[in-house]
């Protein structure tokens, strides 16, 4: 008896052992690869710009991402840590948690993923499941997610999950099913177009325990889209309807919702243009119904107008109206090219952009315009490279910004404001160069004049170096002057600066959220590694 | 759920017939909206040096360093054959500009999108620009961030790839 036990136990250890050694091999077959971000800020007092000091004045944002993938299977998790979380973003935090884990196995055809995953239904107008780290946004959903394509022609997709909220779920659970079909597949036609249609169902169920017999704790929305694509035309329509979804934002409406989305692009030569067309009313959709601003969002509503790079052009931007809105926006591009009348020796890229937004009428009626305007943003943008070394971008723009509406204040003027921006770049020798940015924002019925400039040496690949200055010199007086650096070094890159950060909207991604005016040391690394 | 990981994991693990794939099977789309598979796109370039870059509309350092690859792309051509797959990590904010603003630079490049951030995820890519230097469907060099003269770096490197 106690032999054989022994031998038993002997055969499990080797054979134990066997397992674990193949385990090892094959796992060292595979691939680990991960991220690492952390985003860290020390505040200062600073009563010029009623800067309020955090109780505790060290922030940092961390985040670990590791991943394994062997053949179809991959497998993942993402650490989190906000030690505590930084000043303005939308949430309180002050500890760490693995926070995302997923499996994964992908075939051409077949795909299913268990655990968190990220997923987007058409361009989000009804679904999107993103991270935007920025901005503080991570509505992965925990539970299932399907893919399959059981013909050339159609694909669908399946998904099930409780949406993420802060370092835990929401109090709700999401359910959504898409097809996506191929129409050029099945008329089997050959050539350069591209035509799919495609179909959604999300809905989303949150308890309700009030009195309202007739309270809707489970809302569903449909949406259908069409895409056609060619060489040189593309157009895009997707139709979104919501049902009753009475929330705090809506002050508890019962009104349907509904969203239209055209986009249309044609190209010829050097030339491409763009226009996009959007209404939406009652289009606010969350998870929870007492959430607001940036926190547990079901679909996905950017701010579709261009994305600014300067600091001037940043003070005024636009945050998009789901509650109800009608606009849209329109892109030329144009390559003058090297030897045309505009082009000279090296050529000249233009770039304009008109978006021009305004609230519904009383009916709400979708593609209705209203009488009150929200935001236009009128720009052009000429950038010519004279020789090898110097280059220069001329920009101006001139913005409408509607205050009240768009930051949801109390009623406040709205702003008219003309920017110019004249960025020249000069590049000294092959590795280094130095960039010089000159604006200038006027805007008479807010804060007035405020100029700023910007200087940047660089140093390929590793090293940069900047000081600027955005000076309002009319009505607040007020510096906002920062200094800094990075080094980058393969994947990964160290950045360091000190300065002030002006309170008002930050936009990444076209989401946005108020920032406070904060003065102090920031610190940024990231780094990737795959082997 | 922590059952389902592990009897996964056992498959996984238990999986070691199947041949070695480095890159990650995710789904993108060309300029035409129709899906590929990244990992396909890259098989297709056999054993030719790929470099993926990862920009948007919106990121001016990518699109100078696009640019500067572009200008410079047949005189490297001649030192070192490669291919560019430029992937534009735009979403719905932004991407209905991708085809207009391509047309306007006249790039010898594959442009392809991803939109909700798949692939740039799969390939643990923090900030844009990020280039990575591939051969065989292995990853030999990455960069984050450009600045002026960074491509010089990544010539360097495709030329020291045997």
């Amino acid at each position: 008896m106690y032999k054989q036990l022994t031998l038993i136990i002997i055969i499990g250890i080797i054979s134990s052992s066997c397992i674990a050694q193949t385990a090892l091999q094959t796992l060292q077959k595979g691939i680990f690869s991960g991220s690492f971000e952390s985003y860290a800020q020390l505040y200062k007092p600073d009563s010029k710009i009623n800067a309020v000091l955090p109780q505790d004045r060290f922030a940092a944002n961390n985040y670990l991402k590791l991943d394994y993938a062997y053949s179809k299977f991959s497998l993942g998790l993402q650490y989190e840590n906000y030690a505590p979380a930084i000043a303005g973003f939308p949430f309180v935090a002050n500890e760490g948690k693995v926070v995302n884990k997923y499996f994964k196995y992908t075939d051409k055809n077949f795909a299913v993923q268990i655990g968190d995953f990220y997923e987007q239904l058409g361009s989000g107008l009804v679904f999107r499941a993103w991270e935007n780290r920025q901005i503080g946004i991570n509505n992965a959903l925990n539970g299932v997610n399907v893919y399959i394509k059981p013909t050339s022609f159609l694909a669908v997709k399946a998904l099930y999950g409780k949406p993420r909220k802060v370092l835990d779920y929401a109090d709700a659970s999401v359910r959504a099913a898409d097809a996506t079909i191929d129409i050029t597949d099945i008329l089997k036609s050959k050539g350069n177009t591209n035509i799919t249609t495609g179909i959604s169902y999300v809905s989303r169920y949150q308890q309700y325990t009030g009195p309202d017999p007739d309270f809707p704790a489970t809302v569903q929305a449909y949406a259908a889209r069409l895409n056609v694509n060619s060489a040189n035309t593309n157009l895009s329509v997707e139709y979104v309807s919501k049902g009753k979804d009475p929330h705090d934002v809506n002050n508890q409406s019962k009104a349907t919702g509904q969203a239209l989305l055209v986009n249309a692009g044609y190209t010829i030569g050097n030339l491409g243009i763009n226009a996009v067309l959007r209404s939406m009313a009652n289009m606010d959709f969350r998870s929870e119904r007492d959430a607001f601003g940036t926190q547990l969002p079901v679909n996905f509503v950017p701010a579709l107008t261009k994305q600014h790079d300067f600091l001037a052009t940043n003070i005024y931007v636009y945050n998009p109206q789901a509650m109800g809105e009608t606009g849209g926006q329109v892109d030329i591009y144009y390559y003058c090219k090297p030897g045309s009348l505009l082009g000279g020796k090296y050529g000249v890229n233009i770039a304009a952009n008109a978006a021009l937004y305004y609230g519904l009428k009383p009916s709400a009626a979708l593609l209705s315009v209203g009488d009150e305007k929200y935001f236009h943003d009128y720009n052009i943008e000429v950038k010519k490279k004279w020789n090898k070394k110097w280059q220069t971008t001329f920009g101006y723009y001139q913005i409408f910004y509607n205050k009240s509406v768009i930051e949801g204040s109390i009623i406040e003027p709205s702003i008219n404001s003309n920017i110019f921006v004249l960025n020249t770049q000069y590049k000294y020798s092959t590795k280094k160069s130095a960039r010089v940015e000159l604006q200038h924002l006027g805007a008479r019925e807010d804060k007035g004049n405020w100029a700023a400039a910007l200087l940047e040496l660089t140093y390929a690949p590793t090293l940069s170096v900047y000081v600027s200055d955005l000076y309002n010199y009319d009505k607040t007086n007020t510096h906002y002057f920062n200094f800094g650096g990075a080094y980058t070094k393969k994947g990964t890159r160290f950045g360091a600066s000190y300065g002030r950060q002006r309170a008002g909207l930050y936009c990444a991604g076209g989401v946005c959220r108020f920032v406070p005016a904060a003065t102090g040391f920031t610190a940024t690394l990231t780094t990737t590694f795959n082997n | 759920m922590r059952k389902i990981f592990f009897v996964l994991l056992t498959f996984l693990v238990t999986d070691y017939a199947v041949a070695q794939e480095t890159l990650p099977n995710i789904y993108v789309k060309n300029l035409l909206s129709k899906q590929v598979l990244f990992s396909d796109v890259v098989k297709d370039l056999k054993d030719t040096v790929v470099i993926v870059d990862f920009w948007a509309t919106w990121c001016v350092p990518c699109l100078n360093e696009l640019e500067a690859i572009s200008d410079n792309y047949s005189d490297w051509q001649k030192i070192k054959p490669f291919k560019v797959l430029a992937i534009s990590i735009d979403d719905a904010r932004t991407k209905n500009r991708v085809n207009s603003l391509v047309a306007g630079k006249g790039w010898p490049f594959t442009v392809l999108t991803d939109e909700n951030h798949d692939l740039k995820r799969a390939l643990n890519v923090n900030d844009i620009p990020h280039t990575l230097i591939i051969k065989n469907g292995k990853i030999i060099h990455q960069q984050t961030g450009y600045v002026n003269g960074t491509e010089a770096d990544i010539l360097e490197k495709i030329k020291a790839i045997n």
